[in-house]
């Protein structure tokens, strides 16, 4: 593939023809926060945390999708982009559930991991959510759709990774949500034990089980990243 | 549920016109939302097996777009504009009067199957508001003493 150059943050930097503008940042040790982009998964575009600044582009690019051009020029950290990527994590915060101390997963949790590095403060917005209930029948996986952020990683972490169609995105706007077959709770007859979606899920929608035999025990609950 | 013996046959019928390439799906479903006046659970998984897509893809998609139904239609379908010109000129009060009338609210289908109420967020007719539609009637300037004799004439 052809060598290209490109300018980003007023570097010169070589990378190659169909490279998307993230992957030729992270080749060049330029960090761009992402959030729906995962290496596995086809490029969706969903979540806007990564855009970038192109100039002579008239909005901000996403990057994870964006393929990059001879002689582009990308600022991927202007006051712009940062104060957009603010914004946009502001408004996931809004239509996440927000209690970050009751969540098994906050740990790990990457939109909480994403608001910290980009130092967003206290919530500007009032809280716009689908309340939804826990769908914790299946002893493989603990569904709460509260949380979802609707970045579609499990979606398609499920059909690409584990070559199964358990999920799928319906409805429409606000209403929209991931469901499991005519939107039933997830249960082991549709989702066997293969835990990948887990993994790939961003937020603390999709968990493990607590195992029985721990809480009986009353050992106290650690989170280990 | 099982499917009827008609809906099999009417779905076989409308099939019989399609390939099976992924990309009738939303063409096969408006056919059998016109047939059957609604996508009953048992006909999405028949047209998901045959488009080779999953039950879930096709739930994804019907639930998309408002033109699909889950539950049954009436034979008569009854859309209010509650657009903004129809709002100033009374709409909410004509809608408020079919709803008595009918005995349901928005959304609703009567227990006869004769009826269903539904609203648009503007019809585009605002020089005729408030605006009434019965099955592509358009009915324009409507009171509330007009929709006795707009109602009847669906029949």
């Amino acid at each position: 593939m052809a060598e290209i150059t490109v300018t980003i943050n007023g570097r010169q930097v070589s990378a190659k023809e169909g490279m998307t503008i993230l992957e030729a940042a992270l080749e060049n040790g330029i960090d761009i926060p992402t959030l729906c982009h995962h290496q596995d998964l086809t490029p969706l575009g969903a979540c806007r945390i990564c855009v970038v600044e192109v100039e002579g582009s008239r909005t901000l690019v996403g990057s994870c999708h964006t393929p990059i051009t001879e002689g582009m020029v990308i600022h991927t950290h202007s006051d712009k982009v940062l104060a957009t990527r603010r914004m946009i994590v502001e408004l996931l915060l809004a239509s996440h559930c927000g209690s970050c101390f009751m969540c098994d997963k906050a740990n790990i949790c990457e939109l909480r991991k994403i608001a910290a590095d980009l130092e967003v403060g206290l919530p500007r917005f009032q809280m716009r959510k689908n309340y939804y209930p826990l769908e914790d029948i299946s002893p493989y996986v603990v569904r709460d759709l509260t949380k979802c952020i609707m970045c579609r990683r499990c979606a398609r972490a499920c059909s690409e990774v584990a070559g199964h169609n358990v999920f799928a995105i319906a409805y429409r706007g606000f209403d929209s949500k991931v469901v499991v077959d005519f939107d039933q709770p997830i249960d082991k007859e549709v989702c066997r034990d293969c835990g990948v979606c887990i993994s790939f899920c961003p937020t603390g929608a999709l968990g493990k089980p607590r195992e029985a035999k721990e809480e009986k025990r009353g050992k106290p609950l650690i989170i280990t990243s | 549920m099982t499917a009827e013996p008609d809906v099999a046959r009417e779905l076989a019928e409308i099939l019989s016109h399609y390939s099976g390439a992924k990309s009738e799906l939303i063409p096969i479903l408006q056919d059998v939302q016109e047939k059957l006046g609604y996508l009953p659970e048992e006909v999405m998984q028949r047209v998901a097996k045959f488009l080779r897509l999953t039950d879930n893809t096709v739930y994804g998609v019907s639930t998309f777009y408002a033109q699909f139904s889950f539950t049954p239609t009436g034979r008569n379908k009854v859309t209010v504009c509650r657009g903004t010109a129809c709002h100033v000129r009374g709409g909410a009060r004509i809608l408020a009067e079919i709803e008595r009338r009918l005995g349901i609210k928005e959304g609703e289908t009567t227990d006869d199957l004769e009826y269903t109420l539904e609203t648009t967020a503007c019809f585009g007719s605002c020089a005729l508001a408030p605006v009434v539609v019965i099955n592509k009637n358009v009915y324009g300037r409507v009171t509330t003493a007009k929709l006795a004799e707009i109602l009847t004439m669906a029949e």
